[in-house]
């Protein structure tokens, strides 16, 4: 495996990753996490649609004038969600009725801009289908996380299979929107501070100590979007 | 030769070639399988339907859906436009269903609801498409929310509330309440409405059974 698609693998499913360091994706982390069926057809969608739209962009990266390019990025990924949409419509009616509401947040989800932006712009189609792929995976171990905490507490069971005894009382707080972000902000305050601790020791071997944690500033830029 | 990229009719021709390529695509896509997914929508209708009148469950075999469905169901003349009318007889007694689609908070919820033809009590519901959201409303569509409203009397007032409770259910038959989804008020009336006017639409055509 060359060098490049190790660093790929290595941003997408942690240094660079989609939740804790790009903040994008935060919408559908918000909606879909309470639930671990959800979350996996979620995840699933979100990876699918990623990979084949960077490979799409990258492909066409040569002949896509500037101006028009962000036009192009949306066609070309909303025409992968679709198409997801009517071969599950059609093969897969039970999958399908599960996903028809998510279809939408698909779309809307800004990890898939974000990487066709970023990533498969200026890189070779091949090593833009890994990056999709790896940013999908690393969007969603974050999620499939956060989705066992709200389910167990709010509802007491893991992909619908009851955990609990009769005397557990569901966290209502943990089915609705709010403790996502409660959830949310405790992960990355965590993975934040055990990249800078990681950051600190690897530096502490003599160079700079002022210079611990540049990804904070580039986590900041990132949620301005 | 270096394309000119940037030039205005570069740029028009290319977009142009993109949307219909992609476009073109979408509708074969589209049309090849139109036939396909009318057949499972006509299957999960007719599915929905024996469910409703309890006639079969989620462990219903696929191929034994339709002949269950064409050996019980009868299908009645529309009582009204977009209304569907059933009836089946179970144990020598005569049930009623309608499907219908009523507004729910996104968008349309179309569900089956069975019942004795004077509308007495509830014989099952299935949700057939909603749009509700995710994880919240959306939860209507589940087994367990359905199952409440299986032999539920209908009350005086010919509706069947539904109302927030412990969240787990409620397995009172008699006192024609149900347990809302939790976090999902809004959705919860717009299924109470939805139950009222099937209810109604059964007593409309019950007296025919």
């Amino acid at each position: 495996m060359s060098p490049a698609a190790k660093k790929v693998i290595k941003d997408g499913l942690w240094t660079n990753t989609p939740i804790f360091v790009q903040v994008l994706g935060i919408c559908s982390t918000l909606a879909v996490t309470n639930n671990l069926y959800n979350t996996m057809v979620m995840v699933l969608g979100v990876t699918f649609a990623t990979a084949m739209g960077c490979w799409t962009l990258s492909l066409l990266k040569d002949l896509i004038p500037r101006k028009v390019r962000m036009i192009v990025q949306v066609l070309v990924l909303s025409f992968y969600v679709i198409i997801i949409d009517i071969l599950l419509r059609a093969y897969q009616p039970t999958i399908s009725k599960q996903l028809g509401p998510y279809v939408g947040l698909i779309i809307t989800n800004c990890i898939l801009m974000g990487r066709a932006e970023a990533f498969a712009a200026a890189n070779k189609p091949g090593l833009s289908f890994l990056d999709g792929v790896m940013n999908g995976l690393g969007y969603g171990w974050v999620l499939l996380a956060i989705a066992t905490v709200r389910e167990f507490l709010g509802f007491g069971t893991l992909f619908g299979i009851k955990l609990t005894g009769a005397s557990f009382t569901p966290w209502t707080i943990m089915v609705m929107a709010p403790s996502a972000f409660f959830l949310v902000a405790l992960a990355l305050w965590g993975a934040n501070a055990y990249k800078a601790k990681a950051e600190a020791k690897a530096k502490a071997g003599g160079a700079k100590p002022g210079a611990a944690n540049p990804g904070a500033g580039q986590t900041a830029a990132a949620a301005k979007r | 030769m270096k394309l000119k990229k940037e030039s205005i009719g570069y740029v028009v021709a290319f977009t142009f070639v993109v949307c219909v390529a992609f476009v073109a695509l979408l509708a074969v896509a589209n049309q090849l399988t139109v036939e396909r997914v009318k057949a499972n929508q006509s299957f999960a209708s007719h599915f929905a339907v024996l469910k409703a009148f309890g006639l079969a469950d989620a462990s219903t075999a696929r191929d034994q859906v339709e002949s269950l469905y064409a050996s019980r169901v009868k299908e009645l003349a529309a009582p009204a436009p977009g209304v569907s009318a059933y009836s089946a007889k179970i144990d020598d007694k005569s049930y009623a269903a309608v499907k219908l689609t009523n507004p729910g908070l996104w968008g349309p919820i179309t569900a089956i609801l069975a019942a004795d033809p004077k509308a007495e009590r509830v014989r099952g519901l299935e949700i057939l498409e909603q749009q509700e959201t995710p994880g919240l409303g959306g939860r209507i569509g589940e087994p367990w929310f359905n199952a409440q409203f299986a032999g539920e009397k209908v009350g005086a007032d010919g509706k069947i509330h539904v109302v927030q409770g412990s969240g787990k259910g409620d397995p009172d038959k008699e006192n024609s309440k149900v347990d809302a989804v939790t976090g999902a008020s809004r959705t919860s009336d717009f299924v109470e409405a939805l139950v009222a006017k099937a209810l109604g639409d059964i007593r409309a055509i019950g007296g025919a059974l």
